[in-house]
């Protein structure tokens, strides 16, 4: 039993640490806050993105050949930890460089992976995924957008939703049904498609809080070359799973992540009042503060313990599979603490968070699939 | 970082699961026992002393197997999982702790290697309330709750010495000791009030209040792994009736409101899990606020595995709420882990306090 890092790890930390002192600048923290509505914060976010690519920070994960260091599991633990704690706003392809780029690495041709990573990864080219569809959300598979061959072209109509900065998009990994006469895993295909293609509309989503970070797709008559396909015919479903091998420690930004804001918000309620005490004096407000605390930390061993199984050959489902679902409900928990105390005036970002964390127990698969998921997948449980 | 078990450590954990299957299983042990106040039989013991289960803490100059408390855990999780009802967690793991929290090594040698052996049985109080006092020549006064005093020949005392505290021996089989059962809930469980009436004594070691925090902090971890155990048990046993159950012909597994209750347990176990293994690892590694925030976490958490226990009988449903099944004796165990030490609400506080401190300190509790 030891929960100490290796001696790379902590190296590989203090240059990090060092990279970021001398990079990482206030305005660019703040800017992480609406990207997808604000122009000036995500050509600003564009910019730091690239500082990262240059220096070889961007994606620590990839191999060295496409501009990451080729980092161990240790080290791209410690790479979450860091950045959380910092708060590096997450980049903008997020999604290309942790879930589309490991596919084009896998199956792309030389020219796609040569033209496509390098500017995915300095955020010149801006990437969203085509995944899901107003009738296929949790049911991810029964997407209905088609594409039929014509000549050396296909032809696309359909619409794709949530589709996260669509509307900044330069490129689009599309997953398209190309045999509608199979079951449903097997008529799938996966293509890398210009979004200035002729026939696509972008309509951005207004959420709740009024964010702009996703955009319905529509595609009408849309053609794309046949070489655009991303793996072979029918195997779009294979494609969509290999894009989880790169990133194997991401599951630290998730407690990383609420350490910071925990610290962050018991902060400021150090200046706030509950009825006529203190907040910090207050039972209970350190209740559930103790509470956030201790489900937090637990999440970090949980995560810590799928990490040290991928590492030494143990099971590393079972604990990630609990992983999400841990960090959307503290993340909710920590919310709703946060606006019960300081309420909706004084604080505008806890208020903002009371609304955005409504989406962590949806976003990414919810919390009812995933149970599903642990329920069927590790506890062995029959389906329906 | 490798939270993997040694190999030695999955030995330590099926062999003591066999044996306890073996010998000591909850119909043909557990339950012919609930009568008895010592909890357990000298053939069950004995067999656990073979195991080196009972020296598992007792340092290898004593005759124990000298390991760390990551491996009483493990042995600890096993006790839980088969509602073991004797004195294990009183004599291998409260009474050696106690004598390494007092420096008391040497002056209880023999005791020592008597624990690690078998022959010898200790309890240790008060760990939750007033400390004994003393008078004159080493006799020792106090009224407190000792948990398997019945099956102790001896009861390790923490009394009031000077400023500080003392840990004194004292046989339970003088005149000046009475024990009186206390009634509670759980039948795999034996407590006692303890009364010493100016009983001798004999002074093992001296220190501070904070060997008897460090003491306790040492007792809720390994009483958190043995809930653990029980509650990971009744995961294990509720699952396998969610698969085999079938109602409106299909398992009740199958339906997600059911599926949803048995992962709501399983991610209650696996989070005490984290919190056992780190705590048991930060005592390990040595002493300090470090530890000591690991183990409030723990037994803030772990003190609520009753809900598991609950959950698993609305599971069973009616069959759950009989007294054949075994799920109460679960529910039950989970119940006394719950109350040991004051009850999770209390920790929480505690734990939101220290947060609350160390943060307007300017301190980072992360890492």
């Amino acid at each position: 039993m030891d929960f100490t890092y290796s001696p790379e790890a902590e190296q590989f930390r203090t240059e990090l640490r060092s990279w970021l002192a001398a990079n990482l600048t206030e305005d660019i923290v703040a800017a992480t806050r609406h990207p997808g509505a604000d122009d000036q914060a995500f050509e600003l976010l564009r910019a730091w993105n690239a500082r990262l690519a240059d220096d070889g920070w961007a994606a620590v994960a990839w191999p060295t050949a496409y501009g990451g260091r080729g980092a161990s599991v240790l080290e791209q633990l410690v790479y979450a930890e860091e950045t959380t704690r910092a708060r590096v706003p997450n980049p903008l392809n997020i999604i290309g460089i942790n879930n589309i780029a490991p596919a084009i690495m896998q199956y792309g041709s030389e020219r796609q992976q040569l033209d496509l990573l390098p500017r995915m990864l300095r955020a010149d080219d801006i990437w969203c995924q085509g995944m899901s569809e107003p009738e296929s959300g949790s049911d991810l598979a029964s997407l209905r957008t088609r594409a039929i061959q014509d000549g050396d072209e296909y032809v696309v109509n359909g619409q794709k939703i949530w589709t996260s900065l669509g509307h900044r998009a330069d490129w689009c990994q599309l997953y398209v049904r190309t045999d509608p006469d199979v079951p449903k895993h097997q008529g799938i295909s996966c293509f890398l498609v210009d979004m200035k293609s002729p026939g696509i509309s972008v309509r951005p989503l207004v959420a709740l809080n009024g964010d702009m970070d996703f955009a319905e797709v529509f595609f009408t008559d849309v053609r794309i070359p046949a070489d655009a396909m991303l793996g072979p015919l029918n195997e779009g479903w294979k494609v969509a799973t290999a894009t989880l091998s790169y990133e194997r420690a991401a599951a630290a930004r998730l407690y990383a992540e609420l350490q910071v804001d925990l610290e962050q918000l018991v902060g400021d309620l150090a200046t706030a009042r509950v009825g006529d005490r203190p907040a910090l004096q207050d039972p209970i407000t350190l209740h559930r503060i103790g509470e956030l605390v201790t489900r937090i930390k637990f999440l970090e061993v949980l995560c810590l313990r799928s990490i040290s199984a991928m590492l030494h050959g143990g099971d590393a489902f079972s604990t990630a599979s609990l992983a999400k679902s841990v960090w959307a409900e503290s993340g909710q928990k920590l919310a709703a603490l946060a606006y019960d105390v300081l309420g909706p005036a004084d604080n505008a970002r806890w208020a903002d968070y009371r609304l955005t964390a409504r989406a962590l127990t949806i976003a990414g698969g919810t919390t009812q699939i995933n149970k599903n998921i642990t329920a069927q997948r590790v506890l062995g449980l029959p389906r329906r | 970082m490798n939270l993997e078990p040694t190999d030695e450590q999955r030995a330590l954990r099926a062999t003591v699961r066999q044996f306890l299957a073996e010998h000591a299983g909850v119909d043909a042990h557990v339950r012919q026992l609930i009568d008895d106040e010592s909890g357990t039989t000298s053939q069950v013991w004995n067999g656990l002393a073979d195991l080196g289960a009972t020296g598992v803490l007792v340092p290898a100059e004593h005759g124990g197997a000298g390991m760390a408390m990551v491996d009483a855990a493990i042995v600890a999780e096993e006790m839980g999982a088969g509602l073991y009802p004797g004195p294990w967690l009183s004599s291998a793991v409260v009474a050696p702790r106690a004598i390494a929290r007092f420096g008391a090594g040497s002056a209880a040698a023999e005791l020592l290697s008597g624990i690690a052996a078998g022959d010898r049985v200790a309890a240790v109080g008060p760990l939750y309330s007033v400390p004994a006092t003393l008078s004159g020549n080493g006799r020792v006064s106090g009224e407190f709750v000792v948990d398997d005093a019945r099956a102790a020949d001896v009861i390790l005392t923490v009394t009031r010495h000077g400023e500080g505290l003392a840990l004194y021996a004292v046989e339970t089989a003088l005149p000046e000791v009475t024990l009186g059962r206390l009634p509670g809930i759980d039948q795999t469980r034996r407590c006692f009030q303890v009364t010493l009436d100016r009983a001798p004594g004999r002074l093992l070691g001296t220190a501070g209040a904070q060997a008897l925090s460090a003491l306790v902090d040492d007792v809720l971890i390994v009483a958190a792994a043995d809930a653990l155990g029980a509650a990971q048990r009744l995961v294990d046993m509720t699952v396998d009736y969610a698969k085999t159950r079938t109602q409106f012909g299909q398992a009740i597994g199958s339906f997600q409101s059911v599926a949803h209750l048995c992962v709501d347990m399983f991610e209650s176990v696996e989070l005490a899990r984290s919190g056992v293994i780190h705590a048991a690892w930060a005592v390990d590694e040595g002493d300090g606020d470090h530890r000591h925030l690991a183990a409030l976490r723990l037994k803030a958490f772990s003190g609520q595995l009753a809900a598991v226990g609950d959950t698993a009988i609305q599971v069973f449903g009616g069959v759950g709420y009989t007294w054949e099944h075994d799920a109460h004796l679960y529910l039950k165990r989970l119940l006394s882990f719950s109350t040991q030490g004051g009850n999770a609400d209390r920790y929480l506080e505690l734990i939101g306090s220290e947060f609350a401190a160390s943060v307007t300190a300017g301190q980072s509790q992360a890492t």
